[in-house]
């Protein structure tokens, strides 16, 4: 592909605002999803807050200022909004810009051998038809009658005018939407510069398992994300012009719509999204378990397997979602067994973790820590699911607090802990300085235990019967022993939100004063490290290197021998004594003499 | 590593710019394809469509406004096949052609919900109003984006931008508009005849 070099711009606006460089686009990105995080962390806290302290006690520090009407408490309707906006933000404004938005923008072209995105201008306007968004978000929050409450899954007739009154969740339903173009921008890039621009002798099995990860999450974006964009049209146009395709008691002898129609929407677009969410994840753990073992990535061709198989398998499940619905019996069945395959392709994915990482030359660094805790939250999340995808179990699990713990393990503490993988990796791409070590242990050992207590209490609580989305769980008697239970996981949870001060500070210091990045400080052997400067030029490459390898050549006996170092980059000729030394060093007789 | 097709730089060039409008047209397919989900499935559950005493959409006006979106997008085929064949200053005349049955289109839309309007089928009036308006309008919504692409292609081929080695990026334009036609057609089948 002939990648042209476009100049540089000199003026502020064209540089950093309305940037077309995907380097910027993605710390645009990664930026507005960091402050969301920040939002959805308190939300959570908020949250917790409540579950610890049913009624009455005022939230510390915050509660003033944001519920200044009680004097800080928690009222049953400010309840639903603080629960609903939690969930939407984590997961629409936090971790899909920072793991897709942000990783995919800066990862794909670098490791790739591109000069830029297939669409540099289309890269942008999805940046900023995120941020229109993201203004409806906080738009929403600072309606009449406050933010949406309808729950994150925006069921009718709860998110209906009936449900929800007020401009609350018109305009969670608009920046659904609007997220959901910026969405399918980036993905149209995404699949466009895989497929267009890898940089010659790459072919797709000498891609970076990190890109095959952002590569199949793009296609389920632009393939799932417009059927939530159109149910989020349809449910806009019954909160804005009285439409009723969702109203909910308008049964079909009065000629009204179908609420269920809308979970049939949500969820055929909902399952596919927890695989993109997770893919990514996946692709990252791949390649930093095998960069840090310092060995090959085991069974490559099986990762991509596995996920390719995910990938087509998460678009045939999504009934599991809705079991409890009065789902045709056979249809369930098929729908429970769709879903329990999909275990196959995730379980060889992880032995191929396991059998990277066994035997290897470990290196203890903070990326690697990261990406061990996400195969360790995510082997915890994936087995518990297994009871959901199971009817004759899910009819006792389902909407109780257990959903809540498997699916945070799986989406939120897998996600973000690969997030934070990538961050700590690629930061010193990024900004041209490493990160603190010692603090980013501390960071790591913090969020992984928290995490694990946090989740793993809302699982114990979910199995003892606990209802998710109640303002006040112990109302009901039968589990009102079950207090002191919640009660340690909001300490927990608490913990794990100070644990992220380390990670804030970290983060800005090490901006501004972290020590200088060498080129290739991880010693790792893809493209962007070792064929572009720290942090790259504009254009990435000067010349567009030709790619003789996949991208996991460590531990090589040979290369070992003649360069003294167990990597060898993806470009990087063997020595002309390698050829030499494997006829000098493989002695006919020696290799006979079995 | 498969098989490497060596394409001259512009064809590439070109594959690229196609292949990105073909990934965002599979895209809107989805979108649709949700929306008729959606009204198959009220459809499935309904006892009788239209619901009893709803009178059924008149089929006149769609068919002849059906008729005017096929002309539109051949008028525009047939513009960009001449500007292929290098015929430069044939673009513009198809490109105005095209854009007058896009307007003719809404227009007729915008008169059969007027008709519809003070028939008493209203938005609010339950399954198969919402359908009718809801579905139409983002459709409308869509032609009416294709005509400002078409406008932006109308003022670029008078400005001579176009020519016939650059013709992908009027193409892909065109491409954009013939789906909206598509889906119109399916629309006229499955919501006027059937």
């Amino acid at each position: 592909m002939e990648q042209h070099i476009h100049p540089e711009p000199t003026n502020f606006i064209w540089k950093y605002v309305f940037t077309i460089d995907h380097k910027v686009i993605a710390k645009q990105f990664l930026f507005t999803g960091l402050t969301f995080l920040l939002v959805g962390g308190t939300l959570a806290m908020m949250i917790r807050w409540q579950w610890a302290f049913p009624w009455g006690a005022p939230v510390p520090v915050i509660g003033k200022l944001l519920l200044p009407t009680t004097g800080g408490a928690i009222t049953p309707p400010a309840y639903a909004s603080i629960f609903t906006m939690h969930g939407l933000i984590m997961i629409f404004w936090a971790i899909t810009p920072i793991l897709i938005g942000a990783f995919g923008n800066f990862t794909i072209p670098l490791m790739i051998g591109a000069r830029d995105m297939a669409f540099p201008r289309l890269n942008m306007y999805s940046y900023w038809m995120f941020f229109v968004s993201s203004v409806f978000v906080v738009l929403s929050f600072t309606s009449q009658l406050g933010a949406a409450s309808g729950g994150w899954t925006t069921y009718p007739p709860l998110s209906t005018n009936v449900g929800s009154p007020g401009w609350g969740q018109t305009y969670m339903a608009l920046a659904i939407f609007s997220t959901g173009i910026s969405t399918i921008m980036g993905g149209i890039n995404y699949i466009v510069t895989v497929i267009r621009f890898r940089a010659p002798g790459m072919g797709y099995m000498q891609m970076p398992l990190t890109i095959w990860g952002m590569w199949l999450t793009a296609i389920l974006n632009v393939l799932f994300v417009p059927v939530l964009g159109s149910a989020a049209l349809l449910l806009a146009l019954d909160r804005l012009f009285g439409t009723r395709f969702f109203v909910a008691g308008a049964a079909v002898g009065t000629h009204g719509g179908d609420p269920m129609l809308f979970q049939h929407l949500f969820w055929i677009f909902g399952h596919p999204e927890v695989y993109i969410l997770i893919l990514p994840a996946w692709g990252i753990v791949c390649d930093l378990l095998s960069f840090f073992a310092r060995k090959p990535a085991f069974w490559y061709r099986g990762s991509v397997f596995a996920m390719v198989a995910v990938t087509v398998l998460s678009a045939v499940v999504y009934g599991h979602h809705m079991y409890q619905t009065g789902m045709a019996p056979l249809l369930g069945l098929g729908f429970e067994i769709l879903t329990l395959t999909i275990s196959v392709p995730a379980v060889l994915l992880f032995v191929n973790w396991l059998n990277t990482i066994w035997k290897g030359s470990i290196r203890l660094q903070t990326p690697m820590l990261f990406a061990l805790g996400m195969v360790f939250v995510f082997g915890a999340g994936g087995l518990t699911g297994l009871l959901l995808g199971t009817i004759s179990t899910d009819i006792y699990l389902h909407d109780t607090m257990y959903v809540v713990g498997h699916f945070h393990l799986t989406m939120a503490a897998a996600s973000f802990l690969a997030s934070f993988a990538a961050l700590y990796f690629w930061f010193p791409k990024m900004f041209g300085r490493m990160m603190n070590e010692t603090l980013g242990k501390f960071h790591f050992w913090g969020s992984v235990i928290f995490i694990t207590l946090v989740f793993g209490g809302q699982l114990l609580a979910g199995y003892s019967g606990q209802h998710r989305r109640l303002f006040d769980p112990f109302q009901y008697e039968y589990i009102t022993h079950l207090k002191l239970l919640n009660r340690w996981t909001s300490y927990f949870a608490f913990a794990l939100f100070f644990t992220q001060t380390t990670f804030v500070f970290n983060f800005f210091f090490s901006i501004f004063a972290g020590k200088k990045a060498t080129d290739n400080p991880w010693e790792v052997t893809t493209l962007d490290w070792t064929h572009t400067a720290t942090p790259p030029v504009y254009h990435n490459f000067d010349v567009v290197p030709t790619v003789v390898r996949g991208p996991h050549e460590y531990a090589n006996p040979e290369v070992k021998r003649l360069l003294k170092r167990d990597w060898i980059d993806q470009v990087e000729a063997m020595p002309e004594a390698a050829s030499a030394g494997i006829v000098v060093g493989a002695e006919p007789e020696a290799l006979g003499a079995e | 590593m498969g098989t490497i097709v060596e394409l001259r730089p512009r064809a590439r060039e070109d594959f690229t710019q196609s292949l990105g409008m073909m990934i965002g047209l599979a895209s809107w397919t989805m979108m649709f394809g949700a929306l008729f989900f959606m009204y198959f499935g009220m459809r499935a559950n309904a006892p009788m469509w239209p619901p009893a005493g709803t009178p059924r959409l008149p089929v006149a006006l769609p068919a002849v406004n059906t008729a005017v979106l096929a002309a539109s997008s051949l008028a525009l085929w047939r513009g960009v096949s001449q500007l292929a064949k290098g015929r430069r200053g044939a673009l513009a005349p198809w490109v105005g052609v095209a854009m007058v049955l896009g307007i003719a289109f809404v227009t007729l839309q915008v008169m059969g919900w007027r008709t519809q309007l003070a028939a008493g089928l209203l938005p609010s009036s339950g399954a198969y109003g919402s359908v009718f308006y809801g579905l139409t309008a983002l459709h409308a919504v869509h032609v009416a984006a294709g005509l400002l692409v078409l406008l932006v292609v109308l003022v670029r081929s008078l400005l001579g931008t176009y020519t016939e080695h650059n013709v992908i990026r009027v193409r892909v334009a065109a491409m954009f508009w013939h789906f909206v036609d598509a889906v119109w057609l399916l629309m006229f089948v499955s919501i006027y005849l059937f």
